[in-house]
C-alpha cells in the first residue's frame, strides 16, 4: 500500500514539476497544421516551407528578444481525425503561441472548438468556407478572402473590367462551385444587372463533354462566359469546346483553371485571352515579395500560390507574438489579442491586411489574371470596393 | 401556367424563346450524334455478352477508359517534339488498331480469370466477380497512372484548317465526323460478319441456345472468347474515339461511360446487337435535346424517364425480341 502511495507521489511531483520546468521559456514555438502527406502534401508542404521562411528571417535578425523561434509541424493527412489529434497535441504543449492553418476547410472545421477551447490562435491561408468564421469562434483568422466574397468580386470584374452586358454562368452542381455562381448572379443583379441578361446552367464535373450545353450558351450569345468549374482539365474542356462551337465570348474561368499545364497547355491555345480569377496573387508582380520569392525558390524550388499568404500569415503571428512580449505579457491570450488587432498590416499580397471582427480579411481579395501565350499575367485586384 | 413553365425551363429568355431553342437543334442533332455513335459502340460490348451468357459484364466501363489510356499512349509515343512523325491517318489508325487490340486481349483475360470459373455459378456470383473486376481495373489504373487526366493534343495531329467547319450555322468538327464514320464503318463491319460468317453463324447459334450450339459441335468456349474479344475491342475504340474528341481521359470516365452504355443496350433491347446500336444514337440525342429544353442536370432525368417509360410499355426493349419462358 505505502508503495502505491510512494510511486503516486512521485508522478503527482512529475507532473507538477515539469510545467514549472517550461515555464521559463528559451524558445517559442509556433504549429502549424495542415496535410503535409498525401494527395494535398505538395500544396501544403509549400504552405510550411514558407512560414520557414518569415522564421528564417525572424531568427536570423535574433528571433523575438533572443528567443528562438521554432517550426512545428503537425501532419494530419486530410483527414478531419488526426487534425483533431493535431489540435490537441499543440494545445498540451504551452510552449506553442500560435497555429497557421489548418488549410482546409474540413480540417479546420474539425478543430475550430478545440483551439478555441485553448485559447491558440488559428490564422488559416487557405480554407475559405464562409461558415468557419460565422460561429462565433474569435481564435480564427484568415489571410485568404472567404468564397462568397469572390462572387461579389467577380461580379465587380464582369461589369467594370470587361465592361459584360449579357453573361452566361455555366456552374458545376457542387458546394463551392454553387456559392461561387450564386453570390457573382446577385452581385450582377446587384450592379444593374437583370434576369434577362444573366443565363444561368449547370455542368457536370468530369463529364468531358459539355457541347449540348455550351450549344445554348452560344444561342444567348453572351459578352462573357463564366465557367465556373472546379478541375483545370474541366474548364480545359469547356474552353476548347466554347472556342470549337465559335462561341465569340470572352471566357472567364476559376481559380481552378490558374494551372500552366491542365488549363493553358490542355486547351491548345483555346485558352488564349481567358481570365480567370485567383485567391492568391501573382508574387512575382509584387516589389515587396521579391525577397520572399528568392528565398524560397532557392532553397525548395518552384512556388504556385499557396506560399504567399503563408508567408503574410507567419509574419502577422509573429509580429502579434512579438508585441506580446514587449507587453511583458507573452501568452496566448495576448497574441490572440494581437492578431484580431492586426490593421494595415503591410507585407507581400499586394494590399494591406486588415481583419474585420469575424477573424476574415477586410474587403477579401479576388486577383484577375488573364492568359497570354503560356503564362497568367496578373490584371488586377479587387477588394469589394 | 404556361408562363410558369416557360420560366422554369428558361428564366433568361421567356421573350421570343421557341427561336432561341429552335436555332440550336441542329447543331444539338451533330452533338447528339456523335455522343450516340460512342454510347452505341459500348452497348454492343454489354449486349453481345448479355445475348451469350447473360450476365451484365459490368468491367466493360473499365475496358472502354483502358482504351482510352492505351490511345494516349500510342498518340502520346508517335506525337514528337514538332507534331506528328507519321501521318495524321496513321497515327489514328495505329491509335485505334493498338487500343482495340490490348482492350481485345484484355477482355478475353477477364473473361478466362473472371468469369469463366464462374460459368456454372448462379447469376448473382458472376454479377458480383464483375463488379470486381470492374472496382480492380479502375483502382490498377489509379495507382499506376494516378488521378490526373491525361490530355490529347489533338490540334497539333489535325491541320487547322480542316479541324473545323461551318455548315450555315452548324460547326463540325473532323473529330465529330472521324467518330461517327468510324462507328459507322465498326457497327458494318460487325453486322457482315455475324450475317454473313460462319463465326457469326456460330455466334447467333451459340446465343440461342448454347447448349444445343455444343451438341451441334460448336466449340462454345471459343465463342464466348471471341464475343468477349469483338466486345471489348469496340469497347476499346469506343474509348480511343471519345480521347480524340473530347481530348482527354482519367482513370473514372469508365464509370459513367459504362453506365450510359448499359442503358443504351437496355433501351435498345438487351442481347441485340441492332437494338444497342439504335439504343445509343437515341440516348446520345435525347440527353443532347434535353439539354436545350431544361436546365442540363436534367439531361439523365429525361434520358432515364424516357427508359422507365420503354421498359414499362416494352420490357423487351425496343427492339428486343419477346422471348418466351423456358419450361
Amino acid at each position: 500500500m505505502k508503495k502505491f502511495i510512494c510511486i503516486g507521489l512521485l508522478i503527482a511531483g512529475l507532473a507538477f514539476s515539469f510545467p514549472e520546468l517550461g515555464y521559463t521559456q528559451k524558445v517559442i514555438r509556433v504549429g502549424n497544421a495542415g496535410a503535409f502527406t498525401g494527395d494535398a502534401a505538395a500544396p501544403c508542404m509549400e504552405i510550411f516551407n514558407s512560414a520557414q521562411v518569415a522564421i528564417d528571417e525572424w531568427n536570423a535578425k535574433g528571433g523575438i528578444k533572443g528567443m528562438k523561434i521554432e517550426h512545428l509541424m503537425g501532419d494530419d493527412a486530410m483527414d478531419p481525425a488526426q487534425a483533431v489529434s493535431v489540435a490537441h497535441k499543440f494545445c498540451a504543449d504551452s510552449s506553442i503561441l500560435g497555429v497557421i492553418g489548418p488549410p482546409m476547410s474540413h480540417t479546420a472545421q474539425a478543430t475550430l472548438k478545440i483551439y478555441n477551447g485553448c485559447d491558440l490562435v488559428n490564422i488559416t491561408t487557405a480554407a475559405s468556407k464562409p461558415d468557419l468564421t460565422e460561429q462565433g469562434f474569435k481564435n480564427f483568422f484568415r489571410v485568404n478572402a472567404r468564397n462568397d466574397v469572390h462572387g461579389w468580386n467577380c461580379a465587380l470584374f464582369i461589369t467594370r473590367n470587361l465592361k459584360a452586358k449579357r453573361i452566361a454562368i455555366l456552374n458545376e452542381k457542387v458546394a463551392y462551385c454553387e456559392s461561387i455562381a450564386g453570390e457573382t448572379i446577385k452581385g450582377l443583379k446587384k450592379l444593374g444587372l437583370t434576369d434577362k441578361d444573366i443565363m444561368q446552367d449547370t455542368i457536370v464535373g468530369g463529364a468531358k463533354d459539355f457541347s449540348p450545353v455550351l450549344t445554348k450558351v452560344k444561342a444567348f450569345n453572351p459578352d462573357v462566359l463564366f465557367f465556373v468549374a472546379t478541375t483545370a482539365p474541366d474548364q480545359a474542356i469547356g474552353v476548347r469546346q466554347a472556342r470549337d462551337l465559335g462561341i465569340k465570348a470572352v471566357f472567364f474561368g476559376t481559380e481552378g483553371a490558374r494551372d500552366k499545364k491542365d488549363f493553358i497547355g490542355a486547351a491548345e491555345g483555346a485558352a488564349e485571352g481567358a481570365y480567370v480569377y485567383h485567391f492568391a496573387p501573382d508574387v512575382y508582380a509584387i516589389p515587396e515579395a521579391s525577397g520572399y520569392t528568392k528565398k524560397f525558390e532557392s532553397k525548395y524550388g518552384s512556388l504556385s500560390g499557396f506560399g504567399p499568404p503563408a508567408y503574410e500569415a507567419m509574419n502577422i503571428l509573429l509580429t502579434a507574438i512579438d508585441r506580446a512580449e514587449k507587453a511583458g505579457k507573452l501568452n496566448r491570450k495576448e497574441v490572440l489579442k494581437n492578431v484580431a488587432e492586426t490593421k494595415n498590416f503591410k507585407g507581400i499580397l499586394g494590399f494591406p491586411v486588415t481583419f474585420d471582427p469575424k477573424g476574415d480579411l477586410e474587403g477579401g481579395a479576388t486577383y484577375f489574371f488573364q492568359v497570354m501565350g503560356k503564362e497568367f499575367k496578373y490584371i488586377t485586384v479587387m477588394t469589394g470596393k | 401556367m404556361i408562363h410558369g413553365i416557360r420560366t422554369f425551363l428558361y428564366p433568361a429568355c421567356s421573350g421570343n424563346d421557341m427561336d432561341f431553342y429552335l436555332q440550336q437543334l441542329p447543331q444539338q442533332l451533330v452533338n447528339g450524334l456523335t455522343l450516340g455513335g460512342v454510347y452505341a459502340l459500348i452497348a454492343i460490348g454489354y449486349t453481345m455478352v448479355y445475348g451469350i451468357l447473360s450476365m451484365l459484364n459490368f468491367a466493360h466501363g473499365e475496358i472502354y477508359m483502358i482504351g482510352g489510356f492505351v490511345g494516349w499512349w500510342v498518340l502520346h509515343l508517335l506525337i514528337g517534339e514538332s507534331g506528328p512523325v507519321l501521318h495524321v491517318s496513321l497515327v489514328i489508325s495505329l491509335m485505334l488498331i493498338i487500343a482495340m487490340g490490348m482492350t481485345g486481349l484484355l477482355g478475353i483475360a477477364v473473361e478466362r480469370f473472371a468469369y469463366r470459373p464462374l460459368r456454372k455459378a448462379p447469376r448473382m456470383n458472376l454479377l458480383l466477380s464483375a463488379l470486381g473486376v470492374s472496382i480492380f481495373l479502375q483502382n490498377l489504373v489509379l495507382h499506376h497512372q494516378g488521378a490526373k487526366a491525361r490530355f490529347f493534343l489533338v490540334s497539333s495531329l489535325i491541320p487547322e484548317s480542316l479541324r473545323l467547319f461551318q455548315v450555315g450555322e452548324v460547326v463540325f468538327s473532323f473529330m465529330r465526323i472521324l467518330v461517327i464514320v468510324v462507328a459507322f464503318l465498326l457497327m458494318t463491319g460487325l453486322t457482315f460478319m455475324i450475317k454473313r460468317t460462319k463465326v457469326g453463324k456460330a455466334m447467333r447459334a451459340t446465343a440461342q441456345d448454347i447448349e444445343a450450339a455444343s451438341f451441334m459441335g460448336i466449340d462454345v468456349d471459343r465463342m464466348i472468347v471471341f464475343v468477349f474479344l469483338i466486345g471489348s475491342a469496340l469497347g476499346g475504340a469506343a474509348g480511343t474515339l471519345v480521347g480524340l474528341l473530347f481530348t482527354q481521359v482519367d482513370y473514372y470516365v469508365g464509370f459513367q461511360a459504362g453506365l450510359k452504355g448499359f442503358t443504351a443496350a437496355v433501351l435498345g433491347g438487351i442481347g441485340n446487337i441492332y437494338g444497342a446500336m439504335f439504343g445509343g444514337i437515341l440516348l446520345g440525342l435525347l440527353e443532347s435535346i434535353a439539354t436545350t429544353f431544361f436546365p442540363a442536370t436534367y439531361k439523365d432525368v429525361v434520358a432515364f424517364v424516357v427508359l422507365i417509360l420503354v421498359l414499362i410499355f416494352r420490357p423487351w426493349g425496343l427492339m428486343g425480341e419477346k422471348v418466351p419462358e423456358k419450361v
